[in-house]
């Protein structure tokens, strides 16, 4: 039986599947083995986008136009780029894998109980995620999609983004051929204040701080660094708040009103500069990132998002890539340590 | 050739104008004391701040023996004992009564690492040994207690006892000069003690406290105090016993007679009147010692005496209790949760070091709560027992004066200098033993009355933080240690004296933020003034201001570090706390309101 070829549910993933899935599906399958709250959702393999460009008969016109292309002429990557993002566009979802995804959302909406649920897709990339190579950004996320056929669209549409100029170009420099990329599909989460998390100080080392930002609405307006979100610093130990700036946040990102898609809103002026984060949600946050940190081992950067109504759920999280060491030079003793306070020379 | 107006960004001391009707202050202290023209190329050179922490009014002419004789003892152990290597002893000037202080670095690298020798040998067999050490100090101390409380003071009676003329006694006038001398030994050996320790306990400490922000750069300084900080700390005692007497009281039915507005006197002579009130009183009378050698103030002035000498202060408490209790107010200090605390602190920290870290973290955990006892008794123990005690050994010398016509009032004696008094004292012998007229009677009285009017109108005069130079780099590690007077508060305090500066900073040193209204306290007379809800702006506290802590929100000082008591005594009242903003009694007023934030250790005067 071909029934789960391309599909699995994120629960079902680890870290092993990151060649499969891509490093966001393998990871959000990872969180909730580790019992942090994660939307529910599913995860479409990279033999998936294989298939499709299989399918479709489009592996040699990829390899034509990235090999025609040079990565230091912008002209012709962006030639490369347009050619190969309209062939994809107009090439079908094959219908073994239609039917599929249809079946794996059909079941969320079961698990939920709505029947065309919002989700976000977003692409998984092979290698994002991961500690040496941050794709971060270079592709495509989806959100509020409803509807299996737009689920398949917007799945596309992730692989198209594989081929934008900014994602061949960093391929060429880093001679990586053969691209592919896997798809997660997870359930939205209508936030009503989200944002991202280290489980540290990233800039001076702290690691005994949980470093918070935060803004009203979806993520987008944090991650994207659309508004100066309110940054909070909150001690991991007993839980106050060692330093906290709140900032005038003017846009918000919320659900369409017409069902599909997030639209960016101005925030209303009374809610702008009040902290979108009270004690109660920090200390949820600092739960949940001892939580990560010590599943994965590592500082962790987490998105997050708090759904209207209650309800603290994690939608990423990767290692953090650059994490400050504080000065410190370990005294040969404590004794050396209080002698060069007193200014007895360290050397002697 | 003009002088310049000032240097730096603190004034010159010697553009410093005497108050009008202060003219001749400069009679109450030593000729060395003086910003002298001799002196001024040097002094003008010189970081000067003004030590508000020990001396936040102006100084009598006798209780300037505790800037003399503190200064000794500190400059000997620093710079004759340990050869602390970069610094030697601290310079104390006088500029309209208040103490201005400046340390004496060592600059020659060679001194330096010749000091490096002793410091090393010296203070190592001081912290290998400490528990021992520490324990023989407590029995030095004892001891000179005991030796302070059997000093005698001799009246000097129309005739001579019988014991000088048929068992060969030590003559009157003779005892009477010696106990003099006597006394102001025990106080020199009292300071001797006093830092015997401190620096290498504080030094720990601080030691202890940069490897936690080395590796925990956001780490609270309330964090590093909570996990360091004693159990079972002496100067909490006093307080703890007053809560055991107010449930008492409430047990024994009757707290009815500590009623808000009573004199302890009304309220002894209730208590007298019922068994269970001569019961409790007795059970008072069993904690006086030592309990009641609370000092109200933090001790470096006669007009600081103990909860024995003035017992309004702890009936306030017991009235204060004793309300609390009866509107079902927890008045317990947590001493549970302040355990917990401390080793939940200490344990998640170790943690989440490194392996090089957390080693050097644990020994020097360890190694400041070896020290820590000392750090926290000493005030106890020299401070307000030994200080409160001395004060009123010298007050046995006024009576003398008073005898005989020299002072109408026994406190007088502390208008004159020590040496005066000495003076004073040889006259006294003299015409006492010669019968002739003696010229003090007519001679000290008016000089007495001019000190105290100069120092009344000194009192209402606000003293700069700082004259002088500002220092590129504090180094000296006592002004640092003991005093909190870092690189950085320096030229904040530099910068805030060429602002307008309706926001202050300092030490955040007990978290939260409060607004609320000012009340600016300057002396601990003035502590009654203080209304439920205000929050208190003053130079320094000190744990024996207790009653305050339990009505005011947040506490904002002039000078003190992370370790200074209103710091400690804020945390115990889980009130908001900035302690060393340098200028905070002179710039804010009473009835102003006011933000302290002490998470930040910000100050906003907001109107």
């Amino acid at each position: 039986m071909s029934a789960a070829a391309h599909t699995a549910r994120l629960a079902e993933l680890r870290s092993a599947d990151a060649r499969a899935y891509g490093g966001k599906g393998s990871t959000l399958g990872e969180l909730i083995a580790g019992g942090i709250p994660v939307p529910p959702g599913f995860a479409v393999s990279t033999s998936a986008f294989r298939a499709f460009v299989e399918e479709a008969g489009l592996g040699g016109m990829i390899a034509a136009e990235t090999s025609r292309m040079s990565p230091d002429d912008v002209d012709s990557v962006g030639a490369a780029s347009h050619a190969i993002s309209q062939a994809m566009r107009f090439a079908p979802v094959p219908d073994d894998l239609r039917v599929e995804v249809s079946r794996r959302y059909a079941e969320l909406a079961e698990a939920v109980g709505v029947e065309e649920p919002p989700v976000a897709v977003r692409s998984s990339a092979l290698g994002e995620d991961s500690q040496d190579a941050t794709y971060a950004g270079q592709q495509e996320s989806y959100l509020w999609v409803r509807g299996a056929d737009h689920v398949c669209d917007a799945m596309r549409d992730c692989w198209v983004s594989l081929y934008s100029p900014p994602a061949i170009t960093y391929r060429a420099r880093l001679r990586a051929d053969d691209p592919a990329m896997g798809v997660a599909v997870q359930l939205m989460v209508d936030a009503e204040v989200s944002g991202v998390l280290f489980t540290c100080n990233p800039v001076s080392g702290d690691p005994s701080m949980v470093a918070v930002n935060a803004s009203w609405g979806l993520g987008l307006a944090v991650v994207g660094g659309e508004v100066t979100p309110d940054d909070f610093l909150v001690s991991k130990i007993t839980r106050e708040v060692v330093r906290e700036h709140v900032h005038a946040k003017e846009v918000e990102y919320v659900p369409d009103e017409a069902g599909r898609g997030a639209v960016r809103v101005p925030v209303p002026e009374e809610r702008r500069s009040v902290a979108c984060l009270d004690a109660d949600a920090l200390g949820a946050l600092v739960d949940v990132a001892g939580t990560v940190e010590r599943y994965f081992g590592s500082h962790q950067d987490v998105e997050w998002a708090i759904a209207r109504g209650g309800g603290l759920f994690v939608v990423q999280s990767r290692p953090v890539t650059a994490v400050h060491k504080p000065a410190a030079s370990a005294p040969t003793s404590a004794m050396a340590a209080v002698m060069s306070a007193f200014g007895v020379d360290k050397k002697a | 050739m003009a002088a310049p107006s000032s240097v730096g960004s603190f004034p010159s001391p010697y553009e410093i104008e005497t108050p009008p009707g202060c003219e001749g202050w400069e009679e109450m202290y030593p000729y060395y004391a003086r910003f002298d023209e001799e002196r001024r190329d040097a002094d003008e050179q010189r970081f000067w701040f003004w030590n508000s922490m020990h001396f936040p009014v102006p100084m009598p002419a006798f209780d300037a023996i505790c800037v003399d004789s503190p200064y000794q003892a500190i400059g000997n152990w620093q710079n004759r004992v340990f050869a602390v290597p970069p610094a030697m002893g601290i310079d104390w000037r006088c500029i309209n009564g208040y103490i201005y202080i400046s340390g004496n670095p060592v600059l020659d690298p060679a001194k330096i690492g010749e000091r490096a020798g002793y410091f090393q040998a010296r203070a190592g067999y001081y912290y290998a040994n400490w528990d021992e050490l520490y324990g023989k100090w407590r029995e030095k101390m004892d001891a000179l207690i005991v030796e302070l409380g059997e000093l005698k003071v001799p009246p000097l009676d129309e005739y001579e006892p019988d014991a000088v003329a048929f068992e060969d006694q030590e003559t009157s006038y003779c005892a009477v000069i010696q106990a003099y001398r006597h006394a102001l030994r025990l106080l020199d050996l009292m300071w001797q003690h006093h830092f015997e320790f401190l620096l290498l306990g504080y030094g720990a400490y601080m030691t202890f406290a940069e490897l936690c922000k080395a590796n925990l750069p956001d780490i609270p300084d309330q964090h590093i105090a909570q996990m360091v900080a004693g159990l079972d700390v002496l100067l909490f005692r006093p307080d703890a016993e007053l809560r055991r007497l107010a449930r008492l009281a409430i047990e024994t039915g009757v707290d009815g007679a500590f009623v808000e507005g009573r004199s302890p006197e009304e309220i002894d002579a209730e208590l007298t009147q019922s068994d269970a009130g001569r019961a409790w009183l007795a059970e008072l009378e069993s904690v006086k010692e030592p309990w009641f050698h609370m000092a109200t103030g933090d001790g470096l002035y006669h007009t600081y005496t103990s909860w024995l000498d003035d017992p309004r202060i702890p009936y306030a408490s017991l009235i204060g209790h004793i309300g609390a209790l009866k509107a079902g107010e927890d008045i317990e200090r947590p001493s549970d949760h302040i355990a917990a605390t401390r080793e939940k602190l200490a344990t998640e920290y170790a943690a989440l070091l490194g392996d090089d870290a957390r080693t050097g973290f644990e020994e020097l955990l360890a190694l400041s709560r070896t020290v820590f006892p000392y750090v926290e008794e000493h005030k106890f123990i020299c401070d307000y027992w030994f200080l409160t005690e001395w004060w009123n050994k010298i007050r046995e010398f006024g009576d003398v004066f008073v005898a005989h016509g020299f002072f109408e009032d026994r406190d007088d004696i502390f208008q004159l200098t020590r040496l005066e008094v000495y003076e004073a004292l040889d006259e006294l012998a003299l015409t006492w033993a010669t019968g002739g007229p003696a010229r003090g009677p007519r001679y000290w009285p008016p000089i007495v009355a001019r000190r105290k009017e100069i120092l009344e109108r000194l009192g209402e005069w606000t003293p700069p933080p700082a004259v002088g130079a500002v220092p590129e780099e504090m180094l000296d590690p006592a002004l640092i240690m003991l005093w909190g007077v870092t690189t950085q508060r320096v030229h904040a305090w530099a910068r805030e004296q060429e602002g307008s500066g309706s926001e202050l900073t300092g030490t955040a040193a007990s978290p939260g933020v409060v607004e609320g209204v000012a009340r600016v306290v300057r002396t601990v007379g003035e502590i009654g003034d203080v209304r439920d809800g205000e929050i208190l702006v003053c130079s320094i506290t000190s744990p024996a201001w207790a009653p305050i802590f339990s009505k005011i929100r947040a506490a904002v000082t002039d000078i003190g570090g992370v370790m200074s008591h209103a710091a400690i005594v804020c945390r115990e009242y889980d009130l908001p706390a900035v302690v060393g903003t340098g200028r905070a009694t002179s710039a804010i007023k009473t009835g102003q309101r006011i933000r302290v934030d002490g998470t930040a250790g910000t100050v906003a005067i907001l109107e």
